[in-house]
């Protein structure tokens, strides 16, 4: 059925159609219009699900892993500080193996207070084990929220995934979706069979103390469960085209990829942007084209090795910033390519704390990095200034000014 | 692709106006976004919001800077709607009577499209908490000036939100008076020098986006 509804609205409505049992959740902007849409369908009957209210995020979490533990279907979602407080969690639920998504509006992290959309919340939450998807339409957003079950409840995976959609730009805009009814989903998408389940009929002890002698292996079984996601989810995102006719790649995406000489990478809606930039290159004659990164965990190590190879340049576009380093997305891409591919790479910062992103911006920078002008690391939107710096002498200047 | 923005103030109902005209291109199987600048939530305070329709998906994300059509809810705004951009083709709507789209026209040297929908509203008595309905005849005269959509499209949406409302005959009338009464000021022949500020004008040192010069 086709929709016209937020990026948010459309989550909810696709945990729906996906079988969802159980959602804990706790209300924070800009996550809040998923939640009140599940509460609603809920209410209204027309979901069968148990919503369940917590105190807090960390809480949520700790439900979220409960209720899958008991072989229910569990979805949540969150933002920004309510994913940071969930930190422990976080780990915890990938240290369980439980098969839940979450979908997660990519929020700035404060002080200052700051709603808008911008990458750190997410990628702080980078070493959790939680597999990790950035979406960049609302289509997507929808379809990622159903293949998404097909990938963590696969026994060879058993890992939380986290879907994230950028704030406002997504999870606020009206766009048009087609959503697919609850009886399509289901011959995609099986009902949830957990390999075992909590049961007060067979008691068992789960998540307790392991010794130094066990645990690396638990461990090290992540990430198997994290390698074998890649053939999963190509999987899942292939019998998906199959049966619903849509396609928004699988590990990464590409536009114009073919003949490009220049690639633009970049992650969630400011890959949608950065294809109307590839066009603008491309009328100018200049041999463009975009790689969008949909999952970040995994990382998509050989398809950046094979995609990346032979072009003459990057340019990798990161809506976070990993302070004492650089972008997050930059230093994934080239430790990836170390030793296998060695184009020239620069990273350009914007969109940060949701400061708008034009595809005019991200082609002006690409033509510089095409030049061999752009810098390592270049904040493409920020102008700071001395204001800016935290010294005695700005601060003596600015309470002479309060004087 | 058809952008569109629209500059009101906190309550006009800036914002239900773009969902709707997305709702109508939606209507005519088109492509459909339509989002607001999240701010403060204020009554009074300046609002902008968005829409663009297009036969092909939409892959922009960011705002529209460049309108083919910049829609005016509250007329003070008209220096500032004008001083974000628009194309140099784009059309100019303006919520205002005549005589001010007369010496806007002059002012800003260029046609003024106006409908004066403060008055529409009041004179079919919606009010919605004590302020006039404007988005409604605007939602008429938007839809028509940029040919997204049918009136029949536009007054189902009207009809369905009219419904739970229990005021149908009202919204209808609204929206027709939008789609029929789109009048326009001339630009002078002659242009005119750079007009000089007025009172009207909203105070752009007001939004604190100056950046700090070192």
């Amino acid at each position: 059925m086709k929709l016209l509804e937020t990026g948010n609205h459309l989550i909810a409505l696709a945990a729906n159609v996906a079988g969802v049992e159980v959602v804990p959740a706790y209300p924070i902007t800009p996550q809040t219009q998923i939640i009140e849409m599940v509460a609603d369908l809920i209410a209204r009957g027309d979901m069968d699900a148990e919503y369940i209210p917590v105190e807090s995020e960390h809480s949520a979490c700790a439900a979220l892993v409960s209720a899958s533990l008991t072989g229910a279907r569990a979805f949540s979602a969150t933002s920004a500080h309510g994913l940071a407080y969930m930190h422990e969690m976080l780990h915890y639920s990938a240290g369980i193996r439980v098969p839940v998504v979450m979908a997660n509006v990519n929020r700035a992290l404060g002080p200052g207070w700051n709603i808008w959309c911008d990458h750190q919340d997410s990628i702080s939450q980078r070493d959790t084990g939680w597999l990790q998807v950035y979406v960049a339409s609302h289509q997507e957003a929808v379809d990622t929220v159903i293949q998404a079950y097909r990938i963590t409840e696969d026994h060879s995976v058993l890992l939380p995934l986290m879907l994230n959609l950028d704030a406002f730009v997504l999870s606020h805009t009206y766009m048009d979706a087609d959503m697919p009814s609850r009886e399509e989903v289901s011959k995609y998408l099986p009902p949830y069979r957990p390999l075992w389940k909590l049961d007060p009929k067979k008691p068992v002890t789960h998540g307790s103390v392991v010794y130094p002698v066990d645990f690396s292996e638990t461990r090290e079984s992540m990430q198997i469960g994290q390698d074998n996601a890649r053939r999963v989810a190509a999987r899942a995102a292939e019998e998906f085209r199959e049966m619903f006719g849509r396609w928004h790649g699988a590990m990464v995406d590409g536009y114009l990829l073919d003949d490009a000489e220049f690639l633009i990478v970049a992650m969630g809606s400011l890959a949608a942007e950065s294809r109307v930039a590839v066009d603008a290159l491309r009328s100018e004659g200049k041999a463009a084209g975009l790689l969008r990164v949909r999952f970040f965990r995994p990382f998509p190590i050989d398809e950046l090795r094979e995609l990346c190879a032979g072009r003459q340049g990057l340019m990798v576009i990161d809506r976070d910033f990993s302070y004492g380093m650089e972008g997050a997305l930059f230093t994934e891409v080239k430790g990836a390519l170390y030793g296998y591919a060695d184009p020239p790479a620069a990273n350009l910062i914007v969109g940060i704390g949701g400061r708008d992103v034009t595809y005019e911006l991200i082609a002006d920078h690409a033509k510089r990095a095409m030049a061999g002008e752009l810098a390592e690391v270049t904040w493409g939107d920020s102008h700071v200034t001395r204001a800016h710096e935290i010294t005695r002498e700005v601060l003596r200047e600015f309470e002479d000014l309060m004087d | 692709m058809f952008e569109i923005r629209v500059h009101g103030l906190g309550g006009q109902g800036a914002v239900t106006l773009c969902t709707w005209i997305a709702q109508a291109g939606y209507a005519v199987d088109s492509h459909v976004q339509a989002f607001p600048f999240f701010g403060a939530e204020r009554r009074g305070a300046p609002v902008k919001a968005f829409v663009r329709v297009d036969e092909q998906p939409i892959d922009l994300r960011s705002q529209v800077y460049r309108p083919d059509l910049l829609v005016v809810m509250s007329p003070d705004l008209t220096g500032l709607a004008l001083q974000e951009g628009i194309t140099p083709e784009g059309r100019l709507l303006v919520n205002c009577g005549g005589e001010l789209a007369a010496r806007f026209a002059e002012r800003f040297s260029r046609d003024i499209h106006y409908i004066d929908g403060t008055g529409i509203a009041l004179e079919l008595g919606l009010e919605f908490d004590g302020m006039p309905m404007v988005n409604l005849p605007l939602f008429g005269a938007v839809v028509a000036q940029a040919d997204v959509a049918t009136l029949e499209a536009v007054l189902e949406i009207v009809d369905e939100v009219a419904g739970r409302r229990g005021n149908r005959e009202a919204y209808e009338k609204a929206v027709q008076a939008g789609w029929d009464g789109v009048e326009v000021a001339r630009a002078p022949a002659e242009p005119s020098a750079k007009p000089a500020a007025s009172e009207t004008d909203y105070d752009l040192s007001r939004t604190g986006v100056t950046p700090i010069e070192p």
